[in-house]
């Protein structure tokens, strides 16, 4: 499984345009809607909304996985947006988080959605990943960047 | 004890890929050509999701949903390989596991005293940072017994099916 693969050009989002935690959800899940992949965008935002709720996707080193299991989607969903300012996530570090991975799977599919999630995390460990994601200033040079560190 | 036999105790590592289910076809013809005993096993990736949990990723309440979700797709897996097994006549045994994926099945391994592994082929496009890859990988690198990788699925699935209307004895030269 390739987080490059899942990605569809549509659902990136450089650079984000909204600077509070719900607005961002929002924006990426709007990005994602442009796949086509959504079945119902109220319920995928509800869901989204209702993890949120459990706990902040916010993590460390400015990254944060807003994520959700849906059957508002068809299989898994993903969306990528920067932010170069930084925006207040209600990040574990407390720091301004700068990228972002919107993630949503289907029920069916729990077992390739922990794989993707853990994908992406072990991604981020690599410094220099999160770097110049975060400086990535067009949709091609973000494709080009994760099809990299996935080779 | 071992068996003097070439293989006698097949191991298959179901992963609930599309491709350890050809594998699981694979085990059961080999399971009814070679007379050797077949037992399937599916291991739920629960140290996957405690470092989820650990990095923040999931809440506890998560933790526990997909653990009880992947253990339930575990045990339709296992019932699924079973029914293809029952359906050539074959009775096998069955486990689920929770835990480290390839810890436990290498375990089994030993415990069972397994000669021959079974596993799918790794799914298109899968990447070492990917954990299936991890773990497959540590499981045919450490095995102490042979590893049979099942590959060609499409012919795997015509042979599957021409089993059950052959002869025994067509059935083992046609194979």
């Amino acid at each position: 499984m390739r987080l490059s693969t899942l990605l569809k050009r549509e659902a990136i989002v450089v650079p984000l345009q909204n600077f509070d935690k719900s607005a961002i959800i929002e924006e990426l899940l709007e990005a994602v809607s442009r796949t086509g992949q959504i079945i119902d965008r109220e319920k995928a935002l509800q869901a989204l909304t209702e993890r949120e709720n459990l706990g902040s996707t916010g993590l460390e080193k400015g990254l944060a996985i807003p994520h959700a299991r849906t059957n508002a989607v068809d299989g898994i969903a993903m969306a990528v947006g920067i932010a170069p300012e930084g925006i207040d996530f209600q990040s574990a570090d407390g720091e301004p988080t700068h990228l972002f991975f919107l993630l949503l799977a289907s029920e069916a599919v729990t077992s390739n959605y922990v794989q993707v999630l853990a994908l992406i995390a072990r991604l981020n460990l690599q410094s220099g990943f999160r770097r110049k994601m975060q400086e990535a200033t067009s949709v091609d040079e973000v494709i080009e960047i994760i099809r990299q560190a996935e080779e | 004890m071992q068996s003097d036999r070439l293989i006698s105790k097949i191991l298959l590592f179901a992963d609930g890929s599309e491709g350890c289910i050809s594998a699981a076809k694979y085990g059961v013809a080999l399971s009814i050509i070679t007379g050797a005993v077949l037992k399937a096993i599916y291991v739920v990736n629960t140290d996957l999701l405690k470092q989820l949990e650990r990095a923040r990723i999931f809440v506890k309440v998560e933790e526990i949903d997909y653990e009880r979700d992947l253990e339930e797709d575990g045990h339709n897996y296992l019932h699924h390989i079973t029914e293809l097994a029952e359906h050539q006549g074959l009775t096998i045994e069955t486990d689920l596991f929770k835990g480290s994926v390839h810890k436990i099945a290498l375990q089994q391994i030993e415990d069972w005293q397994a000669d021959l592994l079974i596993m799918g082929e790794l799914e298109p496009g899968s990447l070492r940072q990917d954990t299936f890859h991890d773990e497959n990988e540590l499981i045919f690198r450490k095995a102490r017994c042979s590893v049979l990788v099942v590959k060609d699925t499409e012919r795997i699935d015509q042979i599957f099916e021409t089993l059950n209307h052959q002869s025994p004895t067509t059935t083992r030269s046609g194979i």
